[in-house]
């Protein structure tokens, strides 16, 4: 966690230590390589692939993962997992619908999913420090219980017509550059920084600031790395898990909102399966499913393998049943990665 | 002596199913003052020390700290009441650096309430170079560096901070013989400097130098708490083994004054 915190200062102090690249340091190096080689086999095979369009289009698909990946980093460095969040985003973005259907103006309506999100998270939380289950088997049972809630208060039906307000935060841009033509038509001079591209960044580097210069931070990297240490020392471990995962909770509502804003629809059974897009961009990022590891950046390089790899596939025609073969054995590579770097 | 004491603990208990790890046991220890607790192993020494740090509770007994009860629910509260510890499993986080470890659960903050990295490595420095001026590699995680750089860091953290009651679970169980030394003397100073001390050990000639008084225990019970200048090696190896003094024992220096 240190590994960015004054290199020079670490050479002169281990000089044989700065010649063997560390682990983590080959992981990240490795995950940027990925990426490279992943924009340039994908270029070749697909000119459409590409374009300033196109590249707008994954930092949409990336800012969903992103955000619910930032949150089970956090999750993930304590020693724990979240196998809800993608069923928390459908609950959440359902709660935001319901609330403007009711009459509530879009910006607190939003809030309350967000706040939904981060509810389920305290329930997963508590279910976990005060209960003692097992991470895998709470946040399971979230899992299946956001989602029947999400279908149940729908009646397994889309909300639709939410308004244009809605769909601002999913589909509007800043800079955007359009110019009125002489024959009545506008034409995009600039498209704009997508908003889920912006909320994602924000949302990146705080997450960064409060792991690594926080104290709240600190205590998540102790816990995970050895929970009874960090007791001893005076940490509240059960404090720093539930903190974890309200915010992976509270991600996931504002994944959800995003999600469904830029459907202009709340969909109950969207988000099946992204938990594990979650997962697996924190693994190839550097997290260590055993915990005390992982970083925001490194989750960012593997959500934009995980975004690149599903659009590269789709603009190169493959069916989407291959990619569910190719994105699988990625995420069952990165764990064996994580595996191996925990033997030696 | 008329001060009351740093600590007292009165008929503490602590049972694991069927198992009495500590069974009715009363210590007390007073300022300036280094008691060896001793003991075989399983005997119950750890599980003492670990109540008195708050870091397990106790089924019955009573703490008193300067003659007032506490109740020590986490190990914050032993901390807020001046108690330290140096666990014998070190308790160190394995993926964290020395100065992250050092100041676990205490850290610095600068005034915007960020933590302060660099004043965490400065004070590291210094206090760990007391005990180790070999030390260097402060900013590699812990879980690289070797098992008696790891020992000190445990022990540095322990002493850093406002400490009146400083517990020691094998701290030199790790430890070269020069680090060992350097413990004694610190242990010295320490308890010159009013310190009241319980050291955990098995190593028979660190406790007759350093200890003013010993208990022992025998299978979760206290079976002598003895003056060190009453008892011999001899007699303290009896009581650890067989939980009892030899038969014809009368206090050595009863004797020598006769
Ligand atoms: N968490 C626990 N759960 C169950 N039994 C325990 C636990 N901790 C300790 N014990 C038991 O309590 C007894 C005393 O253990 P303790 O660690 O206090 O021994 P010790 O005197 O420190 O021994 P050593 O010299 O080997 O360190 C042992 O029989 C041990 O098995
Ligand atoms: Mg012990």
């Amino acid at each position: 966690m240190s590994d960015a915190t004054k290199p020079a200062d670490r050479r002169a102090a281990t000089p044989l230590a700065a010649l063997m690249p560390d682990a983590a340091k080959i992981h990240r190096l490795s995950a940027v390589l990925t990426l490279l080689l992943l924009v340039a086999g994908f270029s070749l095979a697909s000119q459409a692939f590409f374009s300033v369009n196109n590249g707008l289009t994954i930092l949409l698909q990336t800012s969903v993962i992103g955000l619910l990946g930032i949150g089970m980093t956090m999750v993930i460095i304590t020693g724990g997992i979240d196998l809800s969040v993608g069923s928390v985003l459908a609950l959440s973005g359902v709660g935001t619908a319901m609330a403007i259907k009711a009459g509530l103006p879009v910006a607190p309506a939003m809030a309350l999913g967000v706040l939904i999100g981060a509810g389920c998270g305290a329930v997963n939380g508590l279910v976990v420090t005060r209960m003692k289950i097992p991470p895998f088997v709470a946040t399971l049972g979230m899992m299946l219980m956001a989602r029947g809630l999400a279908l149940q208060l729908t009646g397994a039906a889309p909300i639709s017509q939410l308004g244009e307000a809605f769909g601002r935060l999913g589909n509007g841009a800043l800079f955007r550059m359009v110019e009125m033509q002489s024959n009545g038509f506008p034409k995009v001079i600039f498209p704009g920084i997508p908003y889920p591209a912006i909320l994602l960044l924000l949302v990146a580097m705080g997450a960064a600031y409060m792991l690594r210069r926080r104290r709240i931070g600190r205590h998540i990297y102790a816990t995970g790395s050895n929970e009874e240490a960090a007791r001893l020392s005076g940490v509240r471990v059960d404090q720093t898990k539930l903190y974890a995962y309200v915010m992976s909770g509270a991600l996931a509502g504002l994944a959800g909102n995003v999600l469904m804003s830029r459907l202009v629809t709340a969909q109950p059974s969207e988000g099946v399966m992204y938990e594990l897009d979650a997962i697996a961009a924190a693994v190839i990022g550097g997290a260590s499913l055993s915990g005390g590891v992982g970083t925001v950046s490194g989750t960012m390089i593997g959500a934009f393998i995980i975004g690149i790899l599903r659009n590269g596939l789709n603009m190169a025609g493959v069916s989407a049943f291959i990619q569910q073969i190719v994105i699988g054995a990625v995420v069952i590579g990165a764990v064996w990665i994580d595996q191996m770097r925990n033997r030696r | 002596m008329s001060q009351p004491p740093l600590v007292e603990m009165i008929g503490i208990e602590k049972h694991f199913g069927g198992v009495r790890a500590v069974d009715h046991v009363s210590l007390d220890l007073f300022p300036g003052e280094v008691v060896g607790v001793l003991g075989h192993n399983g005997a119950g020494k750890s599980c003492l020390m670990r109540i008195l740090a708050g870091a397990m509770i106790p089924n019955a007994g009573e703490i008193r700290v300067n003659g007032s009860p506490v109740s020590f629910a986490d190990p914050n509260d032993a901390r807020e009441a001046g108690i330290e510890t140096i666990y014998q499993t070190l308790a160190l986080a394995d993926h964290l650096d020395a100065p992250s470890n050092l100041f676990l659960g205490r850290e610095l903050k600068t005034r915007l309430g960020n933590l302060d990295d660099a004043r965490m490595l400065a004070e590291s420095r210094k206090v760990l170079a007391r005990l180790n001026p070999n030390f260097k590699n402060l900013q590699d995680p812990v879980s690289s560096l070797s098992g008696g750089q790891r020992q000190v860091i445990a022990i540095a953290r322990a002493i850093y901070f406002d400490t009146r009651v400083l517990i020691m679970d094998e701290p030199t169980a790790a430890l070269g013989p020069s680090e060992t030394a350097m413990v004694a003397n610190l242990i010295r100073q320490l308890q010159s400097e009013g310190i009241g001390i319980l050291l955990v050990s098995h190593d028979m000639h660190d406790v007759f130098d350093l200890c003013d008084r010993v208990v022992v225990m025998n299978k979760g019970r206290l079976v002598g708490a003895h003056r060190i200048d009453e008892v011999t090696k001899d007699d303290v190896l009896s009581l650890i083994v067989k939980g009892e003094l030899p038969a014809d024992w009368t206090a050595r220096n009863l004797e020598a004054a006769q």
